[in-house]
């Protein structure tokens, strides 16, 4: 299984370098909100502190919607979403490639997000780099997990993407408030029981989500 | 209580009686029963409701997640029925704790909405239910309805607890419950039992409406129709 | 039997597509399925490649439920109308990923073996959009056996081909067939029917009108069992 989860994720990183079809749009959607949201937030330095989690998760979140929703419509291209579940491989190993592969893909926009973030607010984000890894790793873990699964459904449902935004936002809101408030906690130097609190609840979102991903993704594909 | 959508014959009409008796007798406790609250007044009344319809809104939401799993594993769509109706019931129930809320907001704080820990628990089951309604009404399918909304609702119920808890450390506080005297407590229990046999009625009703439905569809579309006798209407390879 | 289906039943949403499919096809044994547009060829096609889900009955490989193990996948291999090729792969690379996920040992060996056979080893490294009809056709199949599976489904694979690509395919099947691999076709064109089936089913409305001996299958056999063979109907 582990082969075959490598194979698939190589697959999809290899098409989406070759195409270049989401990845930019990503990126430039999440480059375009950030900075209407830095120009709408013209507040004091210790304001900025207390709001720029919020407003950086938010922004993570609407444009990495976009990579979501593209990992599942591009396969129904030329009948591979069919060929893919023809082969003998589980749904979960299939799942979990996704998974994996939207994983990297919101790495990738945190990568440009949250230098932009700290530059535009002149908020330290890096100053802590890891305690920001850790929560990123941790938040991505959790949207990718929960936006997989609903992707799966939407994109089944030959529905819109626009659904998918809907059905995902109100499941990740735990999860977005679990990451700014760790961020904000983390720009303050504040690691204490507050922060591993906050950790601890992301860990306990992308587990459970990551669980029910497992179990329910046969059924939403299945025709 | 009748199990058919029209509720004919005597017992159904009974039924349908005790359901507004007892719906009377909860508005008539909550007007008259109740003791004026000393700081907000009359307005403190809405609470009554507010905590009945917030309930059931939870519990309908639970409920989908349940009849959805069971679907799931049966595959019979009489699950998807209670599944559907416990969705409209549902939200139905959220949207009058929305608004209820705000009404209680308002009286108590003059903001019409504040970040309550169980007013952004309420608004976040609201959009999941808006965004399973909006899903299900664009699938023409029964299963893949069925399925669809079946896992939007487990994945719904899996995140209430987080949503609460989210909410609760956000806030910084945890939720008190407001002081009520013997007599009010007395009055929301009455409340909240009238209630929640009021909207378990309705969602009995809907789901015989939906089980007819789908029977009626079913008997329209039928099977398929009798082959008509046609000679040479496609090559016939067993001729020579 | 290789391929078992029993009472298979489908619709899609309210309308019924196949009702209460009953066939059987033994190892080794090239059926065809025929019938008008609409008739559910396609449809039991793929439900006997495990792609849908029946609405009831079963489907059966060698005994094993179809919908059981996702690893008995390996008996089927499925050329269908879409051609299933990544477009941002080569064909090489789309061939060399079949592969690895059927499990096939020395995964680039085989697709270059598959390559040839089918004769695209030239555009190997071409992206699968460019290709003419022809060529997907020929990519589909090399895909559909690249595991090597006893069981082989075809829809429609002769559909928009030129006259080579018509002979060379033809020749591919005949050899198929005489390396006893269990063939399932969905055709229209009757001279070809009666050169590739041994059965002919034919559908419509969803229903299996007749399952009979094709002439030409007929015409292999002893007196005594073509005076012994009747047309199986539903």
């Amino acid at each position: 299984m582990v082969k075959k989860l490598y194979w698939m994720i190589s697959k999809d990183l290899l098409s989406e370098c070759r195409s270049l079809r989401v990845w930019p749009a990503m990126l430039l959607l999440g480059v375009v909100v950030a900075l209407m949201f830095a120009m709408q937030a013209d507040l004091p330095p210790e304001r900025l502190r207390q709001i720029v989690g919020g407003l950086l998760w938010l922004t993570i979140f609407f444009a990495g919607t976009l990579a979501l929703d593209r990992s599942f419509a591009a396969e129904r291209e030329d009948g591979c979403w069919e060929g893919l579940l023809s082969y003998p491989v589980s749904p979960t190993c299939v799942y979990l490639a996704k998974l994996a592969v939207n994983v990297v893909a919101l790495a990738a926009l945190e990568c440009v997000l949250i230098p932009l973030f700290a530059i535009l607010t002149d908020v330290p984000l890096l100053a802590h780099p890891g305690p920001i890894v850790a929560v990123a790793v941790l938040g991505n873990l959790g949207i990718a997990a929960a936006g997989t699964l609903l992707a799966a459904v939407v994109n089944t449902g030959r529905q819109s993407s626009y659904l998918l935004s809907l059905l995902v936002l109100p499941a990740v809101v735990p999860l977005v408030l679990g990451a700014a408030e760790a961020t904000r906690l983390a720009v303050e130097h504040d690691f204490g029981p507050s922060w591993w609190r906050w950790v601890q609840l992301l860990a306990a979102f992308a587990i459970i989500f990551i669980t029910a991903g497992i179990v329910l993704f046969e059924y939403a594909v299945e025709e | 209580m009748p199990e058919t959508a029209s509720g004919r014959g005597f017992v159904g009409y009974l039924g349908y009686a005790a359901v507004a008796v007892m719906v009377a007798a909860a508005i008539a406790a909550i007007c008259l029963l109740a003791p004026t609250e000393e700081t907000m007044g009359d307005a403190q009344r809405i609470v009554y409701i507010h905590v009945a319809v917030a309930w059931m809104g939870l519990a309908c939401f639970i409920f989908m997640a349940v009849a959805g799993g069971i679907y799931l594993a049966r595959r019979d769509l009489a699950w998807d029925h209670w599944s559907r109706a416990a969705l409209e019931i549902g939200w139905l129930c959220c949207s009058l704790t929305l608004i209820t809320g705000s009404l209680w907001a308002h009286a108590a704080w003059n903001t019409w909405w504040t970040w309550d820990p169980r007013l952004t628990t309420a608004f976040v089951l609201w959009a999941m239910y808006s965004a399973a309604l909006v899903l299900r009404s664009g699938v023409d399918d029964p299963h893949r309805q069925a399925r669809m909304g079946a896992i939007v609702a487990i994945v719904g119920a899996l995140d209430v607890p987080l949503v609460v808890m989210a909410t609760r450390w956000f806030r910084g506080v945890h939720p008190q419950s407001p002081h009520m005297e013997p007599a009010m407590r007395v009055v929301l229990g009455i409340s909240v039992v009238c209630f929640t046999v009021f909207f378990t009625t309705l969602l009995l009703l809907r789901r015989s409406q939906l089980r007819i439905a789908d029977m009626l569809e079913d008997m329209e579309c039928g099977g398929l129709p009798p082959l008509s006798e046609t000679a040479g209407d496609f090559p016939r390879v067993l001729e020579g | 039997m290789a391929v078992e289906v029993r009472r298979l039943t489908k619709r899609f949403g309210r309308r019924l597509v196949l009702d209460e499919i009953d066939l059987a096809v033994a190892p080794g044994e090239s059926i065809v399925l025929t019938g008008p547009n609409g008739a559910g060829k396609t449809t039991l096609l793929r439900a006997m490649a495990a792609v849908i889900r029946p609405s009831s009955g079963d489907i059966l490989w060698f005994g094993e439920p179809a919908r059981g193990q996702h690893e008995s996948r390996r008996l089927i291999g499925m050329a269908a109308h879409e051609n299933r090729l990544y477009p941002h792969l080569t064909l090489r690379e789309n061939l060399i990923f079949a592969a690895r996920m059927c499990d096939v040992a020395r995964p680039r060996e085989r697709a270059e073996s598959l390559l040839e056979a089918v004769g695209l080893q030239a555009h190997g490294d071409r992206l699968p959009p460019v290709f003419s009809k022809g060529m997907r056709q020929r990519s589909s199949l090399a895909r559909a056996l690249i595991h090597d599976p006893p069981i082989l489904l075809l829809d429609e694979p002769f559909e928009g081909l030129d006259a080579d690509a018509d002979h060379w395919l033809s020749g591919l099947l005949q050899e198929l067939r005489r390396q006893g691999r269990t063939l399932c076709f969905v055709l229209h064109d009757e001279l070809k029917v009666r050169r590739l089936a041994d059965r002919v089913l034919r559908l419509r409305q969803g229903r299996l009108l007749s399952d009979a001996a094709s002439p030409a299958a007929v015409a292999h056999w002893s007196p005594a069992v073509q005076g012994l063979s009747a047309a199986r109907v539903a």
